[in-house]
């Protein structure tokens, strides 16, 4: 049974860290990117990235109120979407 | 080995598949060129590198037997995350992609654009 957790803490240290090395890529692009829509979209991919991350640190440490602002983050970008392309096509925010 | 360290060790691949969505995605992100190659390495990153990983923590969560009372509560909000972020990503860069396009500036950039007569068939 220990044998197992063993695995199971490895494998999350290691897919954490790779995604932390991907939220510094998807920072890089928020910064530089061209148009207004990269930004959004780097925004949109960091945030996913943030969810998971969440997921990874509830699993490790065992605390699962951690996880509890996944589903508040995922609502929330889906709310940045459609008001910034509402903004965009129609110049102001629907009613 | 029982069935219970089959579905953790499953959990595990699938995220280990979400980590090397997530590299692919970050990559393109980064070095593909223009707006729309751009949103597709992204929707195919949120998919495969956010709504898997999530389906393998709810998994091991679940049925890991040192995280017994406070395992089930991760592996609901894991789920739940899991439904929100595959109904809402699709539609949201669906939303982004179109009012993307109908900005001037990232359509003269195209080589083909078929849907333009469309459009101004449309606006008559």
């Amino acid at each position: 049974m220990s044998f197992l957790k063993s695995i199971v803490a490895t494998t999350v240290e290691i897919v954490t860290v790779i995604y932390l090395i991907t939220a510094i890529i998807y920072l890089f692009r928020i910064v530089r990117g061209p148009t207004i829509f990269d930004r959004i979209l780097a925004v949109d991919a960091l945030n996913y990235n943030l969810t998971v991350f969440m997921a990874l640190l509830a699993l490790y440490l065992e605390i699962p109120m951690i996880a509890l602002g996944m589903i508040v983050v995922s609502l929330w970008l889906y709310a940045l979407d459609i008001y910034v392309s509402k903004y965009i096509e129609f110049k102001e925010i629907g009613e | 080995m029982n069935m219970e360290n089959l579905v953790i060790i499953l959990g595990l691949i699938m995220i280990t598949i979400g980590a090397f969505f997530e590299v692919v995605g970050a990559l393109g992100v980064l070095r593909l060129k223009g707006f729309f190659n751009r949103i597709h390495a992204v929707t195919a990153s949120a998919i495969g590198g956010a709504a898997l990983p999530l389906l393998g923590v709810a998994l091991v969560s679940a049925f890991a037997p040192w995280m017994i009372p406070q395992g089930y509560y991760l592996a609901g909000i894991c789920f739940t995350a899991t439904i929100l972020i595959l109904l809402l990503a699709p539609a949201g860069a669906h939303a982004l992609a179109r009012s993307a396009y109908l900005c001037k500036n990232i359509r003269k950039k195209f080589i083909y654009d078929d849907l333009v007569e469309h459009l101004k068939e449309r606006r008559r």
